[in-house]
């Protein structure tokens, strides 16, 4: 690219690092990120679902270049064209990509979907990745990933705001919890992408409107589907009084194999990622989203009732924080604002969430990335709850693949 | 009889046991009691101002929603006020049971449908409305001579609005809507078309020499106007580029001429290629390949 003979950008840490490489690779620059867990005495270095993000960007880019020093404490990483799944590529099949997550990966696999989900309107061509192997969680995780379930219907709409509507599908083919120790399971989700744009429309999004519905997925892998109508008792429970036009729909699956070879049976396969979860979001009459996510903790014990109200609360609990946008389409929203024309974009959000060190973090690093500051002002007017409005100069690079020259 | 009737009528909303035992009790009350009440209380009209009869008023208050006229209604409602009385004690003692028809089914299937909507891999489409679906398409006979008046009305307005979208071209100065002259001409000729005629009214046969006349005096006329705008400094559109597709397209064959070859100067010449066409694969000698041979 052209920005070879610029100095790399430099961070630090491991946090925000998916962001990071995103944002890279939608500006071009290359970034150079080091002290990467320099401290831990048994793990330094980038973490396995780290490293498989970065292969998920090699293979949906074309030239990019990764080097990661001995210790896997520092990445340098100069980003290519993002060619999406063109058909050819050596790791595709007919056009889809296939990711394996490793099966030491705790992480479940909105981790992926959501930077990716980011990346792909600017794609050349669409994106399609399916994610196999023994590592895809489709749950929300003890690490604080939402479900598949709340990624597909919490963030995926929100790009219709801008634009982007067309042949979007997160098809859930496998469910899964996340195994023994969080670590591992054998879900299968595909992701296709097939809105690619220039450039996402100019956004202003300053009326948070109310909480008109709410629905949700109870969804329960491998155990009883009692867990799923006890956890909607209750959830529905907390919420029906507040929100009559509530609707929680059950999802019953079997538990995924995964191999597990012996000695002596080599093609012997195990049960993995047994448990239950709730997913809940709550659609304001502005269209605004908001969603909630908990799932029996790994090692069990937690009864499906209290897991259902506590669904309930968080959910009640992120649409309190106010605005229009819930913390976690907070990067997708103010991504695709950062990546939209050059015109100033204007968005509501919460105090809280403004606040938060992961909406900080990405602010900071935008500015690195060369956006314009962002102006932040009190909200007036009637609908103001003491919010902040963002606004966001847009970058104007939008999708270099689809310039025309 | 108009007062009963019209209890009756009133009364249909509650259990078919307070019914019944209206039934009962009406009857026996109207025999005896209807004329000594009547006589009573044409008398006591006469001297007084109209009676208020409190049972009946009251239950007749709440429970009709279709009352006729003021003073009828109070006739009606005094006259069976001393039967009603005594209904309305019974109804003290068993209160009004609302039952209450909710159609399970439907509610299932919205049930489903929502379930189909929302648990499919596309991100659900919040700003859709689920529609409701056409229940009332054919409920009242009476309705239905109207609304075939209606359609009809509304499909030859659509025919219009078709034909004017369609024809609008050709109607650029003239203000009406039916055009007259060149233009309905032109505009039948369209319609025509479009029903299937094989050729335009203005393809139509004719001597060359009269059409070779009719493209020339077109074409002088042209002429003409450009050639006055340049002179007198007016810029006009640029001339329709000349398209002459038969002489760059290749001519199409007639059904008896031969498929390979060049028929030229009255013989058929054949090149190369096409003898070797003919010929077909040459086999090899000892027939032992099955297939094509190697040329």
């Amino acid at each position: 690219m052209a920005s070879t003979s610029q100095p790399p950008l430099r961070f630090t840490s491991h946090k925000n690092f998916v962001y990071r490489l995103v944002f890279a690779t939608l500006t071009g620059r290359t970034i150079q990120i080091s002290q990467i867990r320099p401290s831990s005495p048994t793990n330094p270095g980038l973490a396995p679902h780290e490293i498989s993000f970065l292969r998920l960007l090699e293979s949906i880019t074309n030239g990019s270049q990764m080097e990661i020093s001995y210790t896997g404490t520092i990445l340098v990483y100069k980003p290519g064209l993002i060619t999406g799944s063109s058909p050819g590529v050596a790791t595709s099949s007919g056009g889809v990509v296939r990711h394996e997550l490793p099966a030491g990966c705790n992480r479940g696999v909105s981790y992926y979907l959501l930077p990716l989900c980011l990346l792909a309107p600017f794609s050349k061509a669409p994106i399609k990745v399916l994610f196999t192997g023994p590592g895809v969680i489709t749950s929300s995780t003890p690490t604080g990933d939402m479900s598949v379930d709340s990624v597909r219907t919490a963030i995926l709409p929100l790009y219709n705001q801008f634009g982007i509507f067309n042949n979007i599908e997160l098809r859930i083919l496998r469910r899964s919890n996340p195994g023994p120790n969080g670590r591992g399971g054998g879900g299968e989700v595909q992701l296709v992408f097939g809105h690619q744009l220039r450039l996402p429309k100019t956004l202003h999004l300053m009326n948070a409107g109310r909480i008109k519905k709410v629905r949700g997925v109870a969804y329960s892998v491998g155990v009883s589907a009692s867990n799923n109508a006890r956890m909607i008792e209750t959830a529905r429970g907390v919420l029906n009084p507040l929100v009559p036009d509530t609707y929680i729909f059950s999802d019953v699956s079997s538990a995924p194999l995964v191999p597990a070879p012996e000695k002596s049976n080599p093609s012997a396969k195990k049960k993995i990622g047994l448990g239950f979860g709730l997913s809940l979001v709550a659609e304001s009459s502005t269209g605004c989203l908001f969603s909630a996510d908990v799932a029996s903790p790994p090692a069990g014990g937690e009864a499906p009732e209290d897991i259902g109200k506590r669904c309930a609360y968080q959910l009640l609990e992120a649409v309190s924080k106010g605005g229009c946008v819930a913390p976690a389409a907070v990067p997708t929203m103010l991504g695709l604002m950062t990546m939209g024309s050059e015109d100033v974009g204007r968005i509501q959000v919460g105090r809280d969430v403004i606040a938060e060190e992961s909406t900080i973090q990405l602010a900071r690093d935008l500015t690195k990335f060369g956006a314009p500051g962002w102006g932040l002002r009190d909200a007036s007017g009637e609908n103001e709850n003491g919010d902040v409005i963002i606004s966001v100069v847009g970058r104007g690079i939008g999708n270099v693949g689809r310039k025309v020259a | 009889m108009v007062g009963k009737r019209k209890r009756e009528a009133a009364v249909v909303s509650r259990t078919t046991k307070v019914d019944e035992e209206e039934e009962k009790t009406t009857p026996q009350t109207e025999t005896t009691d209807a004329s000594a009440t009547d006589v009573f209380r044409k008398f006591f009209e006469a001297q007084f101002q109209p009676l208020e009869v409190p049972g009946g008023q009251v239950t007749r208050g709440d429970e009709s929603d279709e009352e006729d006229s003021e003073d009828e209604d109070f006739e009606e409602g005094s006259k069976s006020g001393s039967d009603w009385d005594g209904l309305s004690g019974e109804e003290d003692e068993a209160p009004v049971e609302v039952v209450e028809h909710r159609d399970i089914k439907s509610q299932d299937l919205l049930d489903k449908k929502a379930r189909k909507a929302f648990m499919t891999s596309k991100p659900p489409s919040y700003s859709e409305e689920p529609k409701p679906a056409k229940k009332k398409a054919k409920k009242e006979k009476s309705d239905d001579d109207e609304e075939d008046a209606m359609d009809a009305d509304n499909l030859k307005n659509d025919l219009a609005l078709q034909r004017l979208l369609k024809e609008s071209h050709l109607l650029e100065s003239a203000n009406e809507l039916a055009p007259t002259g060149k233009n309905r001409i032109k505009a039948l000729d369209l319609r025509m078309q479009e029903l299937g005629a094989k050729a335009s009214l203005y393809k139509q046969k004719m001597p060359t020499a009269h059409r070779r006349g009719i493209k020339e005096k077109a074409e002088m006329k042209e002429d003409r106007r450009r050639r006055e705008a340049k002179e007198n400094g007016i810029i006009l559109e640029k001339p329709a580029p000349k398209s002459n597709p038969a002489s760059t397209k290749r001519r199409e064959r007639g059904v008896g001429g031969a498929s390979i070859g060049k028929f030229a100067g009255g013989a058929l010449n054949l090149s190369k290629r096409d003898v070797a066409a003919i010929q077909g694969p040459r086999r090899t000698t000892k027939g032992k390949g099955r297939g094509r041979g190697r040329r």
